[in-house]
């Protein structure tokens, strides 16, 4: 068994991770479910946004189970029955199941969407919350 | 190559002049165009759309608190602002276009001109 050096494999290489680069690129990386959510976290509260342009409050479901929050809703179809010159947008129905990093209190979530982004504050448990240790 | 490739990501990620290109759908109607644009977190009030020579440039700033990554703990999501810039012929009407700003989508109505309308054509019959 022998090799032979091809300049054509250095070539190749060079394509696959170029390739890499653009798969990864956030704008084109979409592995993960719609919607997209960031959580962000301070002392008191857990706070879960997510994209959803054109999502009406009333077509959303948000519930709490267990340890999960589950967004449920559709983005309903604003498509005309006219030609398009262009189609980017997607349509339809989605459920995701976002895990908390913490145990939250299940009477103290607020939501709110406001301009097409949905905002979930959900206070921590009370066990949750950071405590200050006494040194004596 | 590895790791300037990283660096390149890296500096995009950080980038202060990113912006993000809405996704759009544009139909054609007899009397006019209409973009829609998913531009989540864009208020009404940090939205500029130019039109010059036939350029039709959207742009949709972001608060602060929107981009901020502050205290972030997991993402799926990074906001900039939004910036598309599209090309209209010339057979729109500048002074009738029309935006509304509702759920983060844009729509956009850009009317035709009279003389791009379709209009009826009489039939004269030699009577």
């Amino acid at each position: 068994m022998f090799t032979t050096y091809d300049v054509f494999d250095d070539v190749v290489h060079l394509r696959d991770l170029v390739d890499r680069f653009f798969s990864e690129a956030p704008a084109v990386r979409r592995n993960v479910e719609y919607p997209y959510v960031n959580l962000k976290e301070n002392d008191d509260e857990v706070v879960i946004t997510a994209l959803l342009p054109g999502v009406m409050a009333d077509s959303l479901n948000i519930q709490l189970i267990d340890n999960s929050l589950v967004l449920e809703g559709e983005k309903k179809s604003d498509v005309q029955d006219k030609p398009y010159i262009r189609k980017e947008r997607v349509f339809g129905g989605f459920k995701k199941a976002v895990r908390l990093p913490y145990r939250v209190d299940g009477d103290k979530i607020e939501a709110g969407l406001k301009d097409g982004i949905l905002t979930i504050k959900l206070a921590k448990a009370e066990e949750a919350r950071p405590k200050k240790i006494e040194i004596r | 190559m590895a790791n300037e490739v990283k660096k390149l990501r890296k500096d995009a990620y950080n980038c202060e002049e990113c912006v993000i290109v809405p996704t759009a759908d544009i139909y054609e109607t007899a009397e006019e165009y209409v973009i829609r644009a998913d531009m989540p977190g864009t208020r009404k009030e940090n939205l500029d759309i130019t039109l010059e020579k036939n350029q039709l440039d959207i742009y949709g700033r972001l608060d602060e608190e929107l981009t901020s990554e502050e205290s972030l703990k997991y993402g799926e999501y990074r906001l900039h602002n939004y910036h598309r810039t599209f090309v209209v012929g010339d057979g729109i009407d500048r002074e009738k276009i029309n935006a509304t700003l509702e759920n983060g989508v844009l729509t956009l109505a850009l009317p035709k001109s009279e003389k791009l309308k379709p209009r009826k054509i009489e039939i004269k019959t030699e009577a």
